[in-house]
């Protein structure tokens, strides 16, 4: 169920960002880090508040197979964690990603 | 409490032929992860390289963890 709802999640935005808490107000300092990183770019993007849902927040790890939060999704597909966002970010690469959206 | 050195000692015992530094306050963690297995392999991959060799531990006592994954070859190109 919570698998079916989460797929269905990343498919229908092109953006997603499953965090703790809200993109005004995170919950944790790894899921603002990764706004903060969005906003940087310009991202318009959807989130989902994984503390509201407990089948949601476990079912998010299961999904890519990644223990943390927050994971972002870029056209249905898992991109990382905060570190891999910043990493990323750093080097230019998320920017691209981001911006192949407006492109296309 | 879990201690920087025991995650230390739990990755490179998990990942053959590596190298960890961790630092941390016992609740986040930060590490800087060099192993030879990484090349070839993407972010997430490395990561998830890792997340395995903690296992159950990043579901209970190690509350966030924050890393960095290169092999000794991009070691060598960043100096």
């Amino acid at each position: 169920m919570a698998q079916e709802i989460i797929k269905k999640t990343v498919e229908d935005n092109e953006i997603v960002l499953f965090m703790k808490g809200s993109q005004d107000f995170p919950q944790c300092g790894f899921s603002g880090r990764a706004v903060q990183i969005l906003s940087a770019c310009g991202a318009d993007f959807a989130s989902v508040d994984v503390l509201a849902d407990e089948q949601i927040r476990d079912g998010i790890k299961q999904f890519s197979n990644w223990p943390t939060v927050p994971q972002l999704y870029v056209k249905g597909e898992f991109i990382g964690g905060s570190d891999i966002m910043m990493e990323m970010y750093q080097s230019g690469e998320l920017q691209q990603i981001l911006g192949d959206k407006e492109h296309a | 409490m879990v201690t920087p050195e025991q995650i230390q000692h739990w990755i490179e015992q998990g990942l053959t032929d590596s190298a960890a530094k961790v630092s941390g306050d016992g609740q986040h963690f930060e590490a800087v992860i060099v192993c030879a297995d990484f090349s070839g392999k993407t972010r997430i991959q490395r990561h998830q390289m890792v997340y395995a060799a903690l296992g159950d531990r990043m579901k209970s006592e190690i509350h966030a963890l924050s890393m960095k994954t290169v092999t000794t070859e991009e070691i060598q190109m960043q100096s």
